[in-house]
């Protein structure tokens, strides 16, 4: 039972994107990008890491979507789609990004980018030339002229075309080539963001402490078998390993966890919504995850160019693509709940127990588009509702702001939240929330028009005079992680007679449940 | 070749035993190909039809019961679509450039809706004794089978998954059949009776013709299903049972819906027997299928191999053992019918409590499970 949150609606003014109002396509960022910590960040990008020691797949963004083979048979691949990538910006602070790519640990190649840039340049003036000097040649052929002097220009035309033709292809190619390598350079880095590998996380909040038991602690498997909550047996002949059923209040617990979660964040002015769990994969990797690389977290549809999601965080920034959304519209909002799918290919060692780490489970997402100038403080907005929805919970937990070791591609910072496990006898974590800056909206193709500063009729139309659009900021936060959650509540709730306490805020949301009772054998 | 034997006795028992077993090798081989092409040509054959289902097409469906009538409305009406737009409920255009045509997102009091549908479907089937299940989405392609869908076949409504032998779930049918897989079950046990919430995906390849608009016909919803397990004799009875909750559960909404008893050109392979609840659609001016209850009889059960062993009627500790002596297992019957698929509620929702105001009224057993709503206001555009 859902409280009435979010109610009446939000109109969103969208504007469809006008075509070459914005002639360059590599806007600046905003100044907050430009001072650079040295950082490391290996190469992942992974929203639900638990545990230091597993490494990810979510690795920076390729673009394979088509492969081609080259002259050379080396195989390349054909980007599909480009990112709006500001290579003036990174050339003229090759440096700090050289630093931040070096502390961020990414295989990007920043020289080969630099160099094909500059290829680039000259050869788009190479053919700016051309094309200009075929126009002086067809302007010249429209008087009336002597027949030898027409044939002349008409073969200096033809030879014109040819030439042309060829350097435009040969400028497919290279920007091509560009994208590839250049999509692959991680988002900057937080100042303050802690350098290193996962231990460097710094502890901002730590609430509560861990609760004292009096009996011998069960883990969340036991208490499950114990209370008829999950079959997992069943589900792995039916699916395979790390699937389950929920069954009887754990059902009632899946369910109250996300209507309370949707209720919580909707009446803090987020607009809900339910998203698409099948995208399409451009979309998968244009909010920078790698669909089809080795050890892919992404499921892929056969005999089509679908993915299941792994978060909604992917459906909800495509809510928006190639958009330009109006000044006052934003922030935009939303809490978003769908199923989340992953193959946790690559994920080994024990933290992969029961609930812990599963193919599918429910989770409650919050997404906000905003203006550049505000995403570091609608980061500490998100989190703070995180530890608020935790708190109210009565879960012991700790915020770490996490070490650039632990940054995938996308982000620029990363909260995560940790709760307190006891039937696993350490923290796990639970949410991570991030801020994306512009790395996810360049690609997704999301920008605002700011209002202008004057505000006389005339410099408000569209066209020469309106301010150009920039690229939005992108911040994404788990309000619910359902499975989680559930191995939280039934190991810290846990009572001596084998029954669990159900939160206070839960249980209306539950028809009234305060306990599940241990069952009658 | 046991005792002891002259040599050249001995040697032409070998020279027999010899051929005697090549024999044997193909015609072993011989056997398992004929069993196998038994297997694939039996399967083919449809269940059994119940001897009071109506015989012919789908127009030949009779109808068993007729409950309301067609709402008469003062003003012009609107389909869901128009409401969604109107009332920030839903966007296509959007799911259709993130994922595709047939895709959606909800937005505001649609999300309310969806959620209040959910639970109030599982708590209403929970107190009449159904055990709630939240089940997975990702089943091996085998168990599609063996509940009687055609994951691969041309124009199949089944998703698969690249690189494995995993499909995406078109109904929890398919995995709450499943969770009982190559099992004896007691009879004391019998029936089980499970409500199962999960996300259904369908390709929906092949559905041509008008009736795709909007929720009518997507891609991924979400269903509340009702599946039961039973002795043989009791199938029937459970039968109606299900389409009695399913006619409650409408009825208790204030909707006009009849139920129909489908002729047998419209019962797939697994089904002796179906009956469809068609609800009133005032936005497309006709009825649509809102749910469907399904007796399967054993058909699923022989494929998933879920048997029980029924009680002896000698009650001495000797014949209750395995063994020599007990009863046989025999195959159970199951049954399916869906309590709520999502999109179609809301389509008869939206379109028949529609105000004049352009707002939508929230049927009363819903209201608290969305919180108390009371009615989705008109948007101050």
């Amino acid at each position: 039972m859902i409280s009435s949150g979010y109610l009446g609606g939000t109109t969103l003014h969208t504007l469809t994107l006008a075509p070459s109002l914005c002639r360059s396509a590599f806007l600046r960022s905003p100044l907050k990008t430009l001072t650079l910590a040295l950082v490391t960040n290996p190469h992942r990008h992974h929203p639900m890491l638990p545990m230091p020691s597993i490494l990810r797949a979510f690795s920076s963004p390729a673009v394979p979507t088509a492969s081609l083979a080259t002259q050379e048979g080396k195989v390349t691949s054909k980007p599909q789609w480009k990112a709006a990538i500001d290579f003036k910006w990174i050339r003229d602070n090759k440096d700090v990004v050289a630093a931040n790519i070096k502390n961020r640990n990414s295989s990007a190649d920043l020289e080969l980018v630099l160099e094909l840039y500059e290829k680039f340049l000259s050869l788009q003036k190479e053919v700016e030339r051309l094309r200009a000097e075929r126009n002086i040649v067809a302007n010249k052929m429209k008087g009336k002229l002597e027949p030898s002097v027409r044939q002349a220009l008409v073969e200096e035309g033809k030879s014109l075309k040819e030439g042309l033709v060829a350097l435009e292809e040969d400028l497919v190619h290279l920007t091509d080539k560009l994208q590839q390598e250049a999509q692959c350079i991680p988002n900057t880095t937080h100042p303050d963001a802690p350098l290193g590998s996962e231990e460097n996380s710094v502890l901002r909040r730590m609430v509560g402490s861990p609760r004292e038991f009096s009996f011998a602690v069960k883990d969340h498997l036991q208490l499950g078998k114990e209370l008829d909550l999950f079959d997992f047996d069943a589900a792995s002949e039916v699916s395979g390993s790390k699937f389950y059923y929920l069954k009887n209040e754990a059902v009632l617990l899946e369910m109250g966890l996300i209507n309370w979660a949707l209720a919580e964040v909707s009446k803090r002015g987020f607009t809900p919504l339910i998203t698409p769990e099948i995208v399409r994969s451009s979309v998968v990797e244009k909010c920078g995850f790698q669909p089809r690389g080795q050890n892919t977290q992404v499921y892929s549809i056969e005999g089509s160019d679908q993915c299941l999601i792994g978060t909604a965080e992917i459906p909800v920034g495509g809510i928006h693509m190639d958009s330009i959304l109006s000044e006052p519209s934003l922030p935009l909002k939303y809490v978003a709940y769908s199923h989340c799918f992953r193959t946790e290919a690559g994920a080994a060692g024990t933290a992969t127990r029961g609930l812990y780490r599963v193919h599918q489970f429910s989770k409650v997402e919050m997404f906000v588009f905003c203006r550049p100038e505000d995403s570091d403080r609608y980061h500490e907005e998100l989190i703070g509702i995180e530890e608020d929805l935790f708190t109210s919970l009565g879960l012991h937990f700790k915020t770490l702001d996490m070490a650039t070791g632990d940054l995938g591609a996308p982000t620029y910072r990363k909260f995560d939240v940790e709760a307190w496990m006891p039937g696993l006898d350490r923290y796990g974590e639970i949410s991570s929330a991030s801020n994306c800056t512009d790395y996810q909206s360049r690609r997704l193709g999301i920008r605002y028009r700011p209002s202008p500063s004057d505000p006389s009729p005339a410099s408000s139309k569209k066209g020469k005079g309106s301010t150009p659009a920039q690229f939005v900021h992108t911040l994404n936060a788990t309000a619910c992680a359902v499975p989680r959650m559930i191995v939280c509540l039934l190991e810290n709730f846990q009572q001596e007679d084998g029954s669990v306490v159900i939160p206070e805020p839960l249980r209306p949301f539950m028809g009234g449940l305060h306990v599940i009772p241990p069952t009658s054998n | 070749m046991k005792g002891k034997l002259e040599p050249s006795v001995r040697q032409a028992l070998v020279e027999e035993g010899k051929s005697l077993k090549e024999g044997l090798v193909a015609l072993e081989e011989d056997l398992v190909h004929l069993t196998d092409k038994l297997q694939q040509e039996a399967q083919c054959i449809p269940n059994t039809t119940h001897p009071d289902a109506p015989l012919g097409s789908e127009e030949n469906s009779v109808l068993r019961r007729m409950v309301g009538s067609p709402r008469e409305f003062s003003f012009a009406v609107k389909d869901h679509l128009q409401l969604g737009k109107e009332l920030d409920l839903f966007d296509f255009d959007a799911a259709s450039e993130v994922s595709g045509s047939k895709f959606y997102y909800l937005k505001n009091e649609a999300v309310l809706l969806e959620m209040g549908l959910i639970n109030w479907a599982l708590a209403e089937v929970s107190k009449r004794g159904f055990t709630p299940l939240i089940t997975p989405e990702i089943v091996r392609s085998s168990v599609v089978e063996k509940c009687g869908f055609q994951p691969r076949g041309q124009n199949t409504q089944v998703y698969s998954i690249e690189g494995s032998d995993q499909c995406l779930i078109g109904t929890a049918e398919i995995p709450v059949g499943g969770i009982h897989m190559d099992s004896i079950l007691s009879e004391p046990s019998l029936p089980l009776k499970y409500v199962a919430y999960s996300h259904c995906f369908r390709t929906e390849a092949g559905a041509a013709g008008t009736a795709t608009r909007g929720l009518y016909r997507v891609h991924q919803f979400s269903k509340v299903e009702m599946f039961v397990f039973c002795r043989p004799e009791d199938s029937d009875r459970y039968h109606e049972e299900l389409i009695g909750i399913e006619e409650d559960l409408f009825t208790s909404l204030g909707l006009h819906f009849k139920t129909l008893d489908m002729a047998t050109g419209d019962l797939g392979a697994p089904t002796y027997r179906k009956f469809d609840v068609e609800a009133w659609m005032p936005g497309l001016d006709r009825y649509g299928e809102i749910s469907s209850a399904s007796n399967c009889t054993d058909y699923q059960s022989r494929r998933l191999g879920i048997r029980y062993r029924p009680s002896p009627s000698d009650p001495s500790p000797a014949s209750s053992k395995k063994g020599k002596g007990s009863t046989p297992a025999q195959f159970v019957h199951t049954l399916n019918a869906t309590a709520c698929a999502v999109p179609r509620m809301i389509v008869c929702l939206l379109e028949n409590f529609q105000q004049e105001d352009g707002s939508v009224v929230i049927p009363e057993p819903l209201r608290p499970f969305m919180g108390g709503l009371h009615v989705i206001p008109p948007t101050s555009n």
